[in-house]
């Protein structure tokens, strides 16, 4: 006997047919495909009780109320809440994304102090008391200095509880430079202002009215509060109401008009001015409302009327001229308008990031008053700021009354610009120039609620002025490009992880207060920037810390309130129901009682002046605004960026949009590279052919070219801020800019 | 079988075999046939009694749960603490927050008792319960359903839970991550009970005895 | 009791596009992607790789300056329902793996991912570019699993997804339903999170087999000719591949209803 290769063999097959027998192969077979299906590293989300808290979309000024889906402490969805005034369910692309502004990797988890060279990205962690304390010395040594004056903030905006907080600060610390972020509201104020006497925001009733004429609103491209102006949108077609879309570029907004009117850009406040002419040549202006309640329209002694103005300076043929609207477009329009029964003209390019031209706001709201909307139903209508910030007064010690005398910085409410609030267009200029001289440095500066290094026109001249003042804190939940620039950065609770009030939203009409509060526990060791206001006051002693008698800003911002908090933290929102605008009796405030007409100038009717020669930059740079782009303090997420054409961006390329016949003549063609250069800087750009942009201007969207946040965000196309700049108004000192010259050659 | 009659096989089956190979043959045949005995029992072994023992891992919970008493102390039975939610989800396992409102303090002197006020609602953590009948991430169930339409008992599925003094052991298949509850008792896969299997055939079979067709994909998938 | 387990009358879920009150805002899109946990990349500007369930195309009509228009179209699955509605689905029909099925209850075309093996003819099968495939596995960067919603499972790479109508929105619907004794839903109940989030109001969703539904109202479908909508403004997509896709479109421009079906050029009548 003898053991062999065979029983080898006999001993395999044996174990084969035994596991064959037995569950092994069959077992591991089912659960090795189970095991495929499931990688272990696929997350599986956990599961739990399903709650949903209300609060309020900060992301932008539009104030929609959200309602936020929770599972066990994980905020999983955000959604429009039903019922809300202004959204009533509806939502934005960028509300909808906010949860991954919370939990994405752009978040600043600490206090950081730069550790490189400035935007080097070198940082080291530092507590909130040192971190503090530091500022604190800073501000104390300045103030020993004689120096309060030299401290400044840029703050997002100046309404509402937190930007008060700081404004006050600098105040009783003895600073007038407390500057926001411009937008076409200050346009609208300082229009009201000037016409109406009153101190309001334009409310614009666009649900109600019947026509609409728009002189290149974004009404579907995110002006106003966006998800509104959807709404009011889809309300007019519902209505059978008229939506006139007057721009140079088939808009989203052009192309869902009934009527989309190309204009030779910045020639709007001309072609408001021929159509008030065809309104008062055929005596369609709503009489009572002229010869009652306004001044102006007829000859002053000494001052040519806005009747004679008109008829004798705006000929249509003239006008035709300038604006390249046919004439017999403009007077259809001009009947049409003044004969629809509740009328609206509104002003404000794209989605109003840049205020515009004074003239042309007056303009179109001459327009307004010719048929008689004002403080009407369907029209637009002064609403007073909800008045609910009543702090007890301040006392000023002597080195701040002192520093509270010097002229601010961005020479908003000089004796140039005395109307103004606030210039911060003109600050970076002011920093930089030889204005410094005559003036002041800044010395410390805070940014709060902005983004001005990626926002202000002219980035390269903006990132200069920051480099000029020694000390920047930026107190931004993101690592944005300010934030990458500063010296410290003191990190806010986002907006889901705070409360915050945000009253008057844009264009309501009727006085609101919107808060927003933590939806979930700061994920974080950040600090809301109110808390870090009253620290920093506190910390400074004397008159100072007297004027933040608050122990925190969730006490302040409930004591603030009042009565209102309750409701505020119930449903996000307070309205003033019983507010309606006055009536025409008691509306306004000039020192004729009336409406006041301006007077106008010849110059008037010229196009608003660009930067820029014709002969070395044959075509026009115009930014535009898309929804799918956020573009102002808040960077796009990643599911926004998603939904971005490709034929916008592709990979890290810009497409500029083109008409086939300019690119043509440029020897262009679909997906050339080029280089565009204007004045203000020179780039790499694709070509986007597209019909619905007149010949002889170019566009680029706002809101891509980050150079800060992830990687999901950064170094994508272009930021068309690096190419253009600021253009001063010559009345209110704000930005005018609507575009710049250019000049496209073949890459 | 004889050698002779295996040997005269051989030579049947192969015919022209060489006549030197037949003692050899004979005797290694018998260990052929042993070695295929020795392969297959070993094998069998292994497949039947050690390969169920290295595929589920052990695990004990971490406190020994008593369901009896707890059904005793309780006026709606599983519901009392495995309640629905308004919106019709299933809570499942309670949270520790449920617990606290009886077990503040402890109310007796088990031990296990003890543990769980000591090391969980002093220190307000969560019990890291093992749940038997965890599905996997693609199943929706939903126990409203079952339960309040269909009106099956929670034992239908789950077995005699409530009549358990101590929590059984639970067992981890180490290669899907599953809980044997799921995937099966028996190993061969074979079914005592309605309780004894949960995956998608079990499922399957019911729907389609209790309403006449298995249900479409997304009824039971996400 | 087999009878009572069914509900009692069959569904067909559909969606109705008003496509002059969408403004191409992307919210439906957005919508989408965090209800059912879509995944995103770094770079999503190669659009055949970028995983949208909803997609809104832009639609020109060709004409040149200033007679030209742009029209928006968000394009989720179709749930096409085959002729007939038998359930014979372009995708349905060609899954080897009955990973994608037609659900005769609801009319819904569902996707189950631990099912699908990744052979891609769905996606060559379907008419509507409706069906994406994961190249890659999904990364949430920072915390961002933390907002991952347990009704939908994540995805994995190799597989296919689409639009499910979010399904999972009726299940819970009805889960709401049963705890309040109810075996019908109410047509508010079930909605999908774009037409929710919608804020131009331009999408409706309910049963095309319940008169009383804006659905039905909005096109009134034909049941003789396989639902082909009668209101002379809507249409569906390739309508003349009798596909009988189950998500309707309303437009008032006629270049836009023409673009919805592919025409060849210089083809005067509208073939159904």
């Amino acid at each position: 006997m003898k053991i062999d290769r065979r029983s080898f063999l006999s001993l395999g097959v044996g174990a084969v047919a035994g596991l064959t027998l037995s569950p092994l192969p069959w077992k591991m077979m089912d659960d090795s495909s189970i095991w495929t299906q499931m990688w272990p590293w696929t997350p599986v989300p956990e599961d739990g009780e399903v709650s949903y808290v209300n609060s309020t979309c900060t992301l932008c000024p539009g104030g929609c109320g959200i309602l936020v889906r929770k599972v066990n402490e994980r905020a999983v969805k955000i959604e429009g809440l039903k019922g809300h005034p202004v959204n009533d369910g509806g939502i934005c692309i960028l509300g909808l994304s906010g949860l991954q502004l919370l939990y994405g990797p752009t978040r600043v988890k600490t206090p950081l102090k730069r550790v490189g060279k400035r935007g080097e990205g070198r940082w080291e962690k530092i507590s909130w008391d040192k971190a503090i304390s530091e500022v604190a010395e800073k501000l104390k040594n300045l103030r020993k200095e004689n120096k309060p004056h030299t401290v400044g903030c840029i703050s997002g905006s100046a309404n509402g509880t937190l930007p008060k907080l700081i404004e006050r600060f600098l105040t009783v610390y003895g600073s007038p430079n407390f500057m926001k972020i411009p937008s076409i509201q200050d346009s609208y104020e300082l229009t009201l202002h000037l016409t109406q006497g009153v101190q309001a925001l334009a409310g614009v009733d666009i649900e109600n009215s019947d026509f609409v004429l728009s002189f290149g609103s974004g009404i579907i491209d995110g002006w106003g509060s966006p998800v509104r102006m959807f709404k009011a949108n889809s309300a007019l077609k519902k209505s059978g109401g008229r939506l006139v879309q007057i721009e140079p570029r088939l808009s989203n907004t052009a192309a869902k008009a009934d009527r989309w009117i190309p204009i030779n850009p910045g020639t709007e406040a001309a072609l408001a001015l021929g159509l008030a002419h065809v309104i008062v040549k055929k005596s369609l202006y709503h009489k009572d409302f002229i010869e009652n309640y306004a001044s102006g329209f007829y000859d002053k002694t000494g001052d040519n009327g806005f009747k004679r103005f008109v008829l004798d300076e705006c000929g249509l043929d003239k006008i035709s001229k300038i604006t390249g609207v046919d004439k017999t477009v403009m007077e259809t329009l001009a009947k049409n308008f003044a004969k629809a029964k509740k009328p609206i003209a509104i002003s404000g390019r794209g989605q109003g990031k840049s205020p515009g031209s004074l003239n042309e706001f007056m303009a179109v709201h001459a327009l307004n008053a010719l048929v008689g909307n004002i403080n009407k139903k369907g029209g637009i209508s002064a609403v007073p700021e909800p008045d609910f910030i009543n702090w007890p007064e301040l006392e000023m010690d002597a080195i701040a009354a002192k520093g509270m005398q010097k002229e601010r910085l961005d020479g908003a409410g000089s004796n140039k610009f005395p109307d103004t609030g606030s210039l911060l267009n003109r600050f970076a200029q002011s920093i930089n120039s030889g204005e410094t001289g005559k003036k002041y440095p800044m010395e410390v500066l805070f940014v709060a609620g902005a983004n001005p290094c990626y926002t202000m026109p002219d980035t390269k001249t903006t990132k200069k002025a920051f480099g000029k003042i020694p000390f920047v804190v930026s107190f931004s939940p993101y690592m944005d490009e300010t934030a990458q620039n500063a010296d410290l950065i003191l990190p806010n609770h986002t907006c889901l992880e705070r409360y915050e009030d945000m009253p008057a939203p844009v264009g309501l009409t009727k006085p609101v207060i919107c808060l927003s509060k933590p939806v979930v526990s700061p994920l974080f060791d950040t600090k809301q920037t109110g808390d870090v206001i009253i620290a920093l006051a506190k910390a400074l002693s004397g008159n100072i810390s007297k004027a933040f008698v608050w122990d925190s800003y969730k006490t302040c911002l409930e004591k603030t309130l009042g009565s209102k908090w309750d409701v505020l933290v119930e449903d996000g929102i307070w309205v003033d129901n019983d507010f309606t605008a006055p009536a025409w009796e008691n509306a306004f405030d000039t020192p004729s009682a009336k409406f006041e007409f301006y007077a106008l100038k010849t110059d008037d009717i010229n196009p608003v002046k660009i930067e820029g020669d014709d002969n070395s930059y044959p075509l026009v740079l115009m930014p535009y605004d898309s929804v799918r782009l956020a573009n102002g303090f808040i960077g796009d997420p990643p599911f926004v960026v998603k939904t971005v054409s490709d034929t916008v961006l592709k990979g890290k390329d810009s497409f500029v949009e083109i008409n086939p016949e300019t690119a043509k003549s440029c020897g262009l063609s679909q997906g050339n590279y080029a280089v565009l250069s204007t004045p203000k800087g020179t780039a790499m750009v694709k070509i986007n052919l597209f019909e619905g942009i007149m010949p002889g201007i170019i566009a680029l969207p706002r809101g891509l070219g980050h150079t800060a946040y992830d990687k999901y965000l950064a170094n994508k196309g272009l930021n068309v801020n690096d190419l253009i700049g600021p253009v001063e108004d010559s009345v209110s000192g704000l930005d005018t800019a609507w575009g710049i010259r250019a000049k496209l050659s073949k890459a | 079988m004889s050698t002779k009659e295996n040997a005269k096989d051989e030579n049947t089956e192969n015919g022209s075999a060489d006549q030197d190979n037949k003692g050899r043959g004979d005797s290694s045949s018998g260990f052929i046939i042993l070695f295929f005995i020795v392969g297959l029992v070993a094998s069998l072994v292994v497949g039947w009694i050690v390969f169920p023992k290295l595929l589920y891992s052990r695990k004990k919970q971490p406190i020994d749960f008593n369901h009896v008493i707890h059904v005793e102390a309780v006026d709606e039975g599983c519901e009392s603490c495995h309640f629905f939610r308004e919106d019709g989800t299933f809570s499942g396992i309670p949270k520790l927050e449920q617990c606290t409102d009886c077990h503040e303090e402890a109310q007796g002197e088990d031990p296990n008792e003890i543990k769980f006020v000591e090391e969980y609602v002093a220190k307000e953590k969560e019990v890291p319960w093992l749940i038997y009948s965890r599905q996997p991430d693609c199943v929706f169930f939903s126990h409203v359903a079952h339960v309040k339409m269909a009106k099956m008992d929670c034992a239908t599925c789950h077995g005699p839970v409530g009549e358990s003094e101590h929590s059984k052991v639970y067992e981890k298949n180490r290669v899907t991550g599953y809980s044997r509850d799921i995937w099966g008792k028996n190993i061969s896969g074979f079914k005592k009970n309605t309780y004894d299997r949960m995956k998608m055939d079990d499922c399957a079979q019911c729907h389609e005895k209790e309403t006449g067709d298995k249900g479409s994909c997304f009824q039971c998938h996400k | 009791m087999n009878k009572e387990h069914k509900d009692t009358k069959t569904k067909k879920f559909g969606m109705v596009i008003d496509l002059d009150l969408c403004t191409g805002c992307g919210a439906c899109m957005v919508a989408c992607m965090a209800e059912n946990n879509v995944p995103f990349k770094e770079d999503e500007s190669n659009k055949l790789d970028s995983i949208t369930w909803m997609r809104v195309y832009k639609l020109t009509n060709g004409k040149s300056f200033p007679d030209t228009d742009i029209c928006y179209i968000p394009r989720p699955c179709q749930h096409c329902g085959g002729i007939g509605d038998h359930g014979h689905s372009p995708c349905v029909s060609v899954c080897p793996a009955t990973a994608t099925d037609y659900d005769h209850e609801t009319g819904i075309v569902s996707q189950i991912y631990t099912r699908c093996f990744g052979c891609r003819y769905c996606m060559a099968a379907c008419p509507y570019h409706a069906r994406y495939f994961n190249w890659w596995d999904p990364v949430w960067p920072g915390d961002m699993k933390e907002s991952l919603s347990p009704n939908v499972s994540p995805r994995m790479r190799g597989v296919v997804e689409k639009c499910s109508f979010c399904f999972h929105r009726y299940q819970q619907a009805k889960d709401r339903a049963y705890a309040n004794g109810r075996r019908e839903i109410e047509e508010n109940e079930y909605q999908t999170a774009c037409t929710q989030a919608c804020p131009a109001g331009a999408i409706t969703f309910g049963d095309l087999n319940n008169p009383e539904h804006q659905v039905h109202k909005l096109v009134n479908p034909d049941p003789k000719h396989c639902g082909r909508p009668k209101n002379p403004k809507a249409f569906r997509l390739l309508e003349r591949l009798q596909t009988n896709p189950k998500v309707y479109y309303i437009s008032s421009r006629e270049w836009v209803r023409r673009a919805g079906d592919n025409y060849i050029k210089n083809e005067s009548k509208q073939i159904a």
